[in-house]
This record gives C-alpha cells, sequence and structure tokens, in this order.
C-alpha cells in the first residue's frame, strides 16, 4: 500500500477484508452490463432501421463503447480504492479514510457518536462481510466502514457503542 | 447577585407551579379559539368563495336576489354554506378536545390526533431552544405559540399553539428553570422567577431598512437591470423589459423579507441562555440555553464593506436547515451590526475568547487577511487555486474555539466552539494534491454555517487534525453540564452574569443605555403589551 500524503504518520490502519473487492467486482460488473445495455439501445434501432438517418452511426457507436470505457477505468480504480479504505481504532476517537484520487480522512469522537449501524445486504452477507455506519449529531459525519467481516463488524459495534457510552457528551 | 442594571421586574412571569402536573392525568388543553386562529386561511377561503356568488348572484339578479327565480336554490346554497361552516367548526372543536399537554419534574408530554393519536414526550433537559412565536392574527388575540426544540434537526418536538402570551412565558420559564436543573421548593413553588434578563443591544428601524436596501439583493437587481439594459439596447427591442416585472416582485420580496424578520430586533442575555426577539408582523421571541450554539457564522456581503457592518448566523441543533426564510430569521442571531455589536454579540456566546486579544484575532477574522493575528492562510505556491481569495482563506486556534476565515468578496468568519466540534474530515483531490495542499472540515449540527478551512498546508492540516481531535475531547470534560444551573454553590453569580464582553472599554454600557432610559423597560413586559394591544 502506497503511502499517502494525507496519510497520518505512526498509525496502524486495519484495511478492509479483500473479499469486499469480489464484492465491489460483482457489482461493477452488474451496473456495467447494465449501463452498456442501456446505451445500445439507440444502435440497436439504428442497426435494426427502427430510426433512420438519425442520429449519425459515430454517434450511436461511440454512445456503448463510451460508456464501456468508462467502466472499465472505474473498474481497473476499483482494486485500489478498496484497498484505500482503512479505519483506526486510537483511544478518544475513530480515523477513516476513502479515495484515491479524492483522498478523505475523517475523525469521529467516540463521545460524538449517536449510534452505530450495522448494515448486510445479500451480496455482502454471501460473502460474509457487513458494513458499519456510525452517526454523530451532524448530517456531514457520513462515516460508514464497508466490507468488514462480520464478527469484526460485530466486535467494532460493541466496542465503539461501550466507548461511546464511557465519553459521552451529548451535543 | 446586582440589581441596579437589571431589567425591572415590574410584571414579573414567575415559574408556575400550577403549571407542573402533580399527577399522572392532570392535563391541560391549548386555548379554545387557538384552530380557529391557526385555520382562519380556510375560513377566509370559504368565505370568499361563497360571498362571491352570492355577489355574483345579487348582480345578475338586478341588485336583488330573485327570489321567484332561484327562490329554492337559495336556501339550499345557505343550507350547504352552514353546513360546511359547522363541519369545520366541530372539526376544530375536536382537535381542540383532543389536544392535551402537561409538564412535569422531568418531561413535557403533548397528545393530539382525534382519528390517529399522537403521544409525543420530551426530556426537558434535552431542550435546545425555546420559542414564543406570535403570528399577526395571534397577536391580535394575544395568544401565542410555544415551540420546544430538541436536537432532531426536523421539525420542532413539541409545539403549543395557542396560549396566551402570559402562559406561554410561563410555561417557558417553568420549562427553563426545569431544564435547568433549579430546584423549586415544594412548599413555595412561586419563588423562583424566570431568570433575569439585560438587554445587550436594540436594532433601529433605520439600520435594518438601510441594511437591507445594501444587501446582495440590491446586487441582484443592479445586475439584473444591467443585462436587460444591454440586451434590449443591442437587440434594439422592448421585449426583454419585461422581465423587469418578476425581478421587481423578487427584489421586492427579499426586501421585504429582511426588513419584516430584521424589525425591532433587539437581544439580551440571561442565565438561561440567550434571547433574541424580532418580527414586524409576526413576532418571535427565540430563547437558545448555553452551550446549544453549534457554530457561530459571521458574514459581511460586499455593500455592507462601506458601513462596516456583518451578520450572524448560527447553527442549533434544534433549528435545523430549511431554505425557507422563516428558517433562515430563526438561525439568525444579529441581522446587521458594527463590528463592535457583532463582538459583542459573539462575547455572550463564546463568554471565554480564549485569547489575550480577542479584538485584534476577531476583526483579522472578520476584515483582515494573510497571517495577521496569528491566522494561517493558504500557501503562496497554492494561490492560483483561488486567485482572489488565498489571501483570506486561514484558520485561526484560540483556546476555546477555533475561527475560519474564507471569501474575497463575500466575507466569511466561522467560530466553532472546540467542545462543539462533532468530527473532523480532510480532503484532498489531486489538484490539491499537485499544490500540497488541503481542506479541513468540521462536521456541525444542521444549519446555515458549514465550516471548512479551504487551502491550507497540508502537514498544517494535518497537524490541525491532530491538535484538534484532542483539544475537542480536552474541552468536552470541562464543557458545561447539561444542566447549566445544577452546580448549587456557583448559583449566586451564575444568577445574572455579566454582559461578557472582549473588551473592557467596549460600549456596553453605551448600548444598554437607550433602553434604561426608555419608558418601557424591555423584556416580557413589552412583548406582553404587543401582544394584547
Amino acid at each position: 500500500m502506497r503511502k499517502e500524503p494525507i496519510d497520518p504518520a505512526g498509525l496502524d490502519w486495519t484495511r478492509v477484508s479483500p473479499k469486499y473487492l469480489t464484492v465491489r467486482l460483482l457489482g461493477w460488473a452488474v451496473g456495467t452490463i447494465i449501463n452498456v445495455a442501456i446505451f445500445s439501445i439507440p444502435l440497436v434501432l439504428r442497426l435494426t432501421d427502427v430510426w433512420s438517418g438519425f442520429p449519425p452511426m459515430w454517434v450511436v457507436w461511440a454512445l456503448p463503447i463510451g460508456t464501456l470505457i468508462l467502466s472499465i477505468w472505474r473498474g481497473i480504480l476499483l482494486p485500489r480504492q478498496v484497498r484505500a479504505i482503512g479505519y483506526a481504532e486510537r483511544n478518544e476517537d475513530l480515523l477513516i479514510r476513502t479515495g484515491v484520487f479524492y483522498q478523505r480522512t475523517m475523525v469521529v469522537p467516540y463521545g460524538r457518536m449517536q449510534y452505530v449501524d450495522v448494515a448486510v445486504g445479500p451480496i455482502e452477507r454471501a460473502f460474509g462481510l457487513c458494513t458499519l455506519k456510525m452517526h454523530t449529531a451532524s448530517p456531514g459525519t457520513n462515516a460508514s466502514i464497508p466490507g468488514l467481516p462480520a464478527d469484526e463488524g460485530a466486535r467494532l459495534r460493541e466496542q465503539l457503542s461501550a466507548r461511546g457510552e464511557a465519553k459521552l457528551a451529548g451535543l | 447577585m446586582t440589581t441596579q442594571d437589571q431589567t425591572p421586574p415590574e410584571n414579573p412571569v414567575a415559574p408556575d407551579g400550577s403549571l407542573l402536573a402533580t399527577s399522572e392525568d392532570q392535563w391541560s388543553r391549548v386555548h379554545v379559539i387557538s384552530p380557529l386562529v391557526r385555520g382562519w386561511i380556510a375560513l377566509v377561503a370559504i368565505a370568499f368563495f361563497a360571498g362571491q356568488d352570492l355577489f355574483e348572484g345579487l348582480l345578475s339578479g338586478d341588485g336583488m336576489p330573485n327570489f321567484s327565480d332561484s327562490g329554492a336554490r337559495l336556501p339550499w346554497a345557505i343550507a350547504i354554506l352552514a353546513g360546511i361552516v359547522v363541519l369545520v367548526a366541530v372539526g376544530f372543536l375536536l382537535s381542540w378536545y383532543f389536544t392535551r399537554y402537561q409538564v412535569t419534574e422531568q418531561h413535557v408530554r403533548v397528545n393530539s390526533g382525534v382519528l390517529f393519536r399522537q403521544n409525543r414526550q420530551a426530556r426537558l433537559d434535552r431542550v435546545q431552544a425555546i420559542d414564543v412565536v406570535q403570528p399577526f392574527l395571534a397577536r391580535v388575540f394575544g395568544l401565542a405559540e410555544l415551540k420546544f426544540e430538541v436536537a432532531d434537526a426536523g421539525e420542532s418536538a413539541v409545539k403549543l399553539a395557542f396560549l396566551k402570551l402570559s402562559d406561554a412565558q410561563r410555561l417557558r420559564a417553568t420549562i427553563l428553570a426545569r431544564a435547568a436543573g433549579v430546584s423549586i421548593d415544594p412548599d413555595h413553588p412561586d419563588d423562583i422567577q424566570e431568570a433575569p434578563e439585560r438587554e445587550v443591544l436594540a436594532l433601529k428601524p433605520g439600520r435594518v431598512i438601510a441594511a437591507a436596501l445594501l444587501s446582495g439583493t440590491t446586487l441582484v437587481l443592479i445586475i439584473g437591470v444591467a443585462v436587460i439594459l444591454i440586451f434590449s439596447v443591442t437587440l434594439d427591442e422592448a421585449a426583454p423589459l419585461a422581465v423587469i416585472i418578476p425581478l421587481g416582485l423578487g427584489v421586492a420580496g427579499g426586501y421585504w423579507g429582511s426588513i419584516k424578520n430584521g424589525f425591532n430586533f433587539r437581544a439580551a442575555i440571561s442565565p438561561d441562555g440567550i434571547r433574541v426577539r424580532y418580527g414586524l408582523l409576526d413576532t418571535r421571541t427565540q430563547t437558545v440555553p448555553p452551550g446549544r450554539i453549534q457554530a457561530v457564522g459571521i458574514s459581511q456581503s460586499p455593500l455592507w464593506r462601506i458601513k462596516g457592518w456583518y451578520r450572524m448566523t448560527v447553527n442549533v441543533a434544534g433549528y435545523g436547515v430549511s431554505a425557507s426564510g422563516d428558517a433562515q430569521a430563526r438561525a439568525t442571531l444579529l441581522p446587521v451590526g458594527t463590528q463592535a455589536e457583532a463582538l459583542q454579540i459573539l462575547a455572550l456566546v463564546l463568554p471565554d475568547p480564549g485569547t489575550g486579544e480577542p479584538f485584534e484575532v476577531f476583526s483579522a477574522g472578520m476584515a483582515g487577511r494573510d497571517s495577521r493575528a496569528g491566522f494561517v492562510s493558504t500557501p503562496r505556491r497554492a494561490r492560483w487555486i483561488g486567485p482572489l481569495e488565498w489571501r483570506r482563506n486561514g484558520f485561526a486556534v484560540t483556546d476555546t474555539a477555533l475561527l475560519i476565515r474564507s471569501g474575497y468578496f463575500w466575507r466569511n468568519l466561522a467560530v466553532v466552539p472546540h467542545e462543539r466540534t462533532q468530527s473532523l474530515a480532510l480532503h484532498q483531490g489531486p489538484v490539491y494534491r499537485r499544490f500540497r495542499v488541503a481542506d479541513l472540515l468540521l462536521h456541525t449540527t444542521p444549519g446555515p454555517v458549514s465550516p471548512r478551512i479551504q487551502q491550507v498546508d497540508e502537514e498544517t492540516a494535518w497537524q490541525l487534525f491532530n491538535e484538534q481531535g484532542v483539544r475537542a475531547a480536552e474541552a468536552r470534560r470541562r464543557s458545561l453540564p447539561e444542566q447549566w444551573m445544577k452546580p448549587v454553590e456557583g448559583a449566586e453569580e451564575a444568577l445574572m452574569p455579566q454582559v461578557p464582553s472582549y473588551d473592557a472599554s467596549a460600549p456596553v454600557k453605551d448600548l444598554t443605555e437607550p433602553a434604561e432610559a426608555g419608558p418601557a423597560p424591555a423584556g416580557e413586559d413589552e412583548s406582553a403589551h404587543n401582544g394584547q394591544r
């Protein structure tokens, strides 16, 4: 894992499960197929002569191909994006980092946590993963850790709730 | 407890022991005509349409209803109308009958709904703000609505509409006394009075009107008119001139909104927190208990620079975020004020500025640039990201708050007390990475202030990110208890705090003098007059 400039020094990031990459790739594949199918509709209509003359041939070809190229680019980035997700528990707060190009590092003090969500979707469940989400009084705190192994998610939830209670500080 | 500069309690609003429910089933109802005050628009609409029908009938019948022709129809029409009125009245009465409230030692409860019952209960010590609102018609009847806000950022937790104004004020005093943790002697429940308040600032109507005329609305008007003129001259057509009508309406609406909400603005301090009153037709009294203000924003639109005026907005957890003019007015702590007045109000929110020279620091934040007074601004290498504002962007840290400065034309300063920091985030995109800068976001409860330190050196940003977490944790440990009057040993001094000020020579006295010289003492009594006459 490459050292990112806004990563703090002397912190051990816990990375999310590598299986989460598979979940993301599955989602990505389904999304890509749907997108390409949608953007191929003009091409099909044009080739079957339902539409004739307009729009020009290069436009109807460019749509699905462009979509495909964009999707592939996003697919290539996915492994790096998944590897870039990390979290670190500290004494007073929890750090979360995401993003490759647009990097975000967030710190959520335990005492500020209002509640903790653990969500599991069908695909995530098949891989034994879950998504943990923390809520503070601010809607800007969009703190979620996806792709946690289920038992790690449960442990973290208990840990966060316990610490939140110990350091509770109202609003 | 000093007495000489308090508002003389001529008509003391005491927390009323009788308003507190002693048993589980002692409930009160709102005022009986309140559904009428709330639903008057529906009634006016019915009356309008019915009246219109009748009027048209009169006209077509040559001045007299033609009984021979429509003799069969007219009684029917009257019967239908009467039926509608009776139905509406019964609906109003039912909704009134089924709405009951109760204030106990720890909770306020409201039951409402006829078919779909709703029982709501809110903890008193969770209060974020209490408003007493008087819409115009309610003012005519001497009624008021009490709004009790908790931190859910949505609608008001408890709305009691409508009570008699004096009842609403007594109820507010009771709730605040309970929430503050004042222990009430069970034998003499009437002994405590509503915490006395001291007026800090009152705005003159002239200032409010001038501020509206110099606001951003005027800039829109000037630019709009210029664009329209250019179009109509270059196209040699008069058609674009028609756009002036909607533009004018919009601008007039903007002016009206800011005048209406800034009119008669007064701010006061009391142990129960900051209290502001304002309103031209509708009047509103807002009380924000200590420690409930999450962030303060001080902004200045370009034309206000001429007069050196500032506007202050706040994030309070209960107020929520909404673009409506009403919500904006609620989140305004000072519609327009000079720098000294803004600092005065800021001192109420943040009594301890956490720095030895608050005046220099805050004025550098409000109008300064570069690294004056301990501010850290965008490094020179990143000036191309924001060629104009890079010298304005910046932040400064005091012992108690973080100051965030931004904006070139529209100047902004956000002040976030350390103990109110929710969470922090560092953002860095590819361009920022190239210039080795980052943005630091402070998350706060929803509201008009969204603090974001822009384009700060990434090393500094990271350092601040780390330190701010520690400072926030430290400040939280030292922060006020939820029940702000609970520590009884400090109660004597807490009862009437000195009006905090950053500068010993600041004109605190001057600001309060006009209010004291005037015949009507500022405070509850005056709004009571407004309500009843």
